[in-house]
Parts: C-alpha cells; sequence; structure tokens
C-alpha cells in the first residue's frame, strides 16, 4: 500500500520535472501550453489568470514580475503548495496530519472571499484595479 | 472565563457522550458520573485523555471521587478507547481531512470554476466537526474531495484535449505544405523532360 503510494508519488514528480523545463526553456507562450480556456472562451480573468507567465518569471527569478501578473497567486502558490506537500508527505506515511489550527474552517471561509473578490476585481478594467489583471 | 464555554466530550462505556460545559462535566466528575479514568477530549486536544491527567479537571472535585471511590481499572474498556479512536463511530477527536489546500491548488491552477464548490465543501468540514456533527462533516469532508478531483481531472483533460488539438494542427499544415510543394514540384517537374 505505502509502496505503491511512494511509486505514484515518485512517477507524478518524474512527470512534472519535463513540463517544469519545457515551461522554463520555451516559455509561457508555447506552443504546448494550454491557455486558459475559461479565457478564451468568456475573455475574462479568473483566480488564476497569469500563473502560467508567473511561474515562468519565477523561474528565471524575476519574482518582481510574477508578483505583478498574480498578485494573490504568488502570495499563495507557494504556500498551498508547501502545505500539499506536507499532507502527501503525511499520506505517504499513512498517518494524517494533526491539524494546523482549531480555527481553521474560518480560514477556510476567508480564502473563497478572498479568491472570489480576486477574480472580480481583476475583471474591472479601471485603474486600481488593473493593477490585479495579468498583463 | 472562555473555558467555561469550552465543549467537553467524555467517553463512558465505549460510547460518547457530550458537548458539556466545563461545569457540567465538573459536576459529573463530582458525583462520580465520570470516573478519574475516564476519557474526555475536547477541541484543541490531541487525543482522548484520562480526567486524572488534566489539571482542569483534576480540582476539588476528583480529589474528593478518588477519596470515596478508587476506580479500579477495567481493563476491556479502557483499552479500546486507547487503541484507536478514530476507529469509534462518532469520535470528535477523528481526523476529517478538510481538503482545503488542495482544493486551492487545483482552483489557482486548472483555471476552472468548478475548484469553488471544492473550496467551499473544503471550508465546511472543519465547522461541522468541531460541532459534533460529524457525519455531515465526513459528507462535507467527501464532497470536497470529489469536486477537487472533478476539476482537477476536467483540467487535465482540457489540458490534454488542447495539447492533442495543436499536435493535429501541426500535423494537417505539414501535410498542407507537402501537399503544395508536391504540386508545386509537379508543374515544374512534367515539363522539364519534354
Amino acid at each position: 500500500m505505502i509502496g505503491r503510494r511512494v511509486a505514484l508519488v515518485v512517477l507524478l514528480g518524474l512527470l512534472a520535472i519535463p513540463a517544469a523545463a519545457y515551461l522554463y526553456y520555451s516559455g509561457p507562450n508555447a506552443a504546448l501550453l494550454p491557455g486558459c480556456l475559461l479565457h478564451r472562451l468568456t475573455g475574462l480573468h479568473c483566480a488564476g489568470c497569469g500563473m502560467t507567465r508567473a511561474t515562468y518569471e519565477a523561474f528565471h527569478g524575476n519574482f518582481g514580475a510574477a508578483f505583478r501578473l498574480n498578485m494573490l497567486g504568488a502570495i499563495l502558490f507557494p504556500i498551498v503548495l508547501v502545505l500539499c506537500g506536507i499532507q502527501v508527505f503525511a499520506w505517504l506515511r499513512g498517518k494524517p496530519f494533526p491539524s494546523l489550527s482549531p480555527a481553521k474552517w474560518r480560514l477556510g471561509w476567508w480564502m473563497l472571499g478572498i479568491i472570489l473578490a480576486f477574480s472580480v476585481l481583476r475583471n474591472i478594467p479601471a485603474w486600481p484595479f488593473t493593477l490585479f489583471a495579468p498583463h | 472565563m472562555p473555558a467555561d464555554f469550552m465543549q467537553w466530550f467524555y467517553s463512558k462505556n465505549n460510547a460518547q457522550h457530550g458537548p458539556v460545559s466545563l461545569e457540567e462535566l465538573r459536576n459529573k466528575i463530582a458525583t462520580g458520573d465520570v470516573e478519574s479514568t475516564d476519557l474526555v477530549w475536547k477541541e484543541g486536544m490531541g487525543d482522548w485523555t484520562p480526567v486524572a491527567k488534566i489539571a482542569e479537571l483534576a480540582s476539588p472535585g476528583t480529589a474528593q471521587t478518588e477519596a470515596v471511590s478508587p476506580p479500579p481499572p477495567v481493563p476491556a474498556y479502557q483499552q479500546t478507547p486507547y487503541q484507536s479512536p478514530a476507529r469509534m463511530e462518532v469520535s470528535p477527536g477523528e481526523s476529517i481531512p478538510n481538503y482545503l489546500w488542495q482544493s486551492i491548488l487545483v482552483t489557482i491552477l486548472c483555471c476552472w470554476p468548478l475548484g469553488i464548490p471544492a473550496i467551499v465543501f473544503a471550508a465546511k468540514v472543519d465547522k461541522l466537526k468541531a460541532s459534533g456533527q460529524i457525519a455531515e462533516a465526513r459528507a462535507a469532508s467527501a464532497a470536497a474531495k470529489k469536486w477537487t478531483i472533478i476539476a482537477l481531472v476536467s483540467g487535465l483533460v482540457a489540458i490534454a484535449i488542447y495539447i492533442g488539438i495543436t499536435v493535429l494542427n501541426f500535423v494537417h499544415m505539414q501535410n498542407q505544405q507537402n501537399q503544395i510543394r508536391g504540386e508545386y514540384e509537379q508543374r515544374i517537374e512534367l515539363p522539364a523532360p519534354r
């Protein structure tokens, strides 16, 4: 059981390496990288819009550019990645990670509110809000 | 002050009771309803703990109880909750995954509105669990997991379709170019031998 989980995680990790290398060398506008389908269909910027470009910039050390492309994502993504990593590690050990804070349920609603508000605000085509848009 | 509002659960004959306030629990300890070897739990505690080991509860009331009747340890009863509190049908100490971080990850990465219901269900889990609605908390946890997977899979499918279309387009363009080149070469080459 545990061995199979380790194998799955290692396999996914190995798949992620060429994908990251492709992004690193070919740039965020490379042919094989899918743009956001939602953006293509509706023209809207969702909460994750600009993350591919931001990741590319971060890969090349341009953290300021990454932040400008997606303020929320640039802050939240590394945190979420680490926390998910911890949970994957706990899953591999077969022992759940103890809850991080007793008032975590409040955090969930805050996250939801922030993500939804960010999604709406970054689509408003007027000055202070255009700072949120991925341009 | 806030200690009075804390909700305690106690375990008696392998059945879980509560929530009760600290005052009520102290009364139960004083009357011998809850013995000092009985396991108690409240939100924030890592695991079920015997009454005797909790400073808040091992107050005058407990000392009295112990003086009246030194509680004999009942092995069969004491073992079960210790071995695996998670196995009990409704144990508030049980860990119910809320999938909050996973759902946020798919929302940011997969760029899908489908991640939103995942966060909604994830946000519900811990509150339901804290208020003792274990079955509801489990259901919300399962729903959060389901929507996280739906968002992830549909994101991956969209990416796969996109890459498929890109490759097909490339092949098609290649073919067209070859065809044009072929026709062009034919046009030039055909008259040449005559």
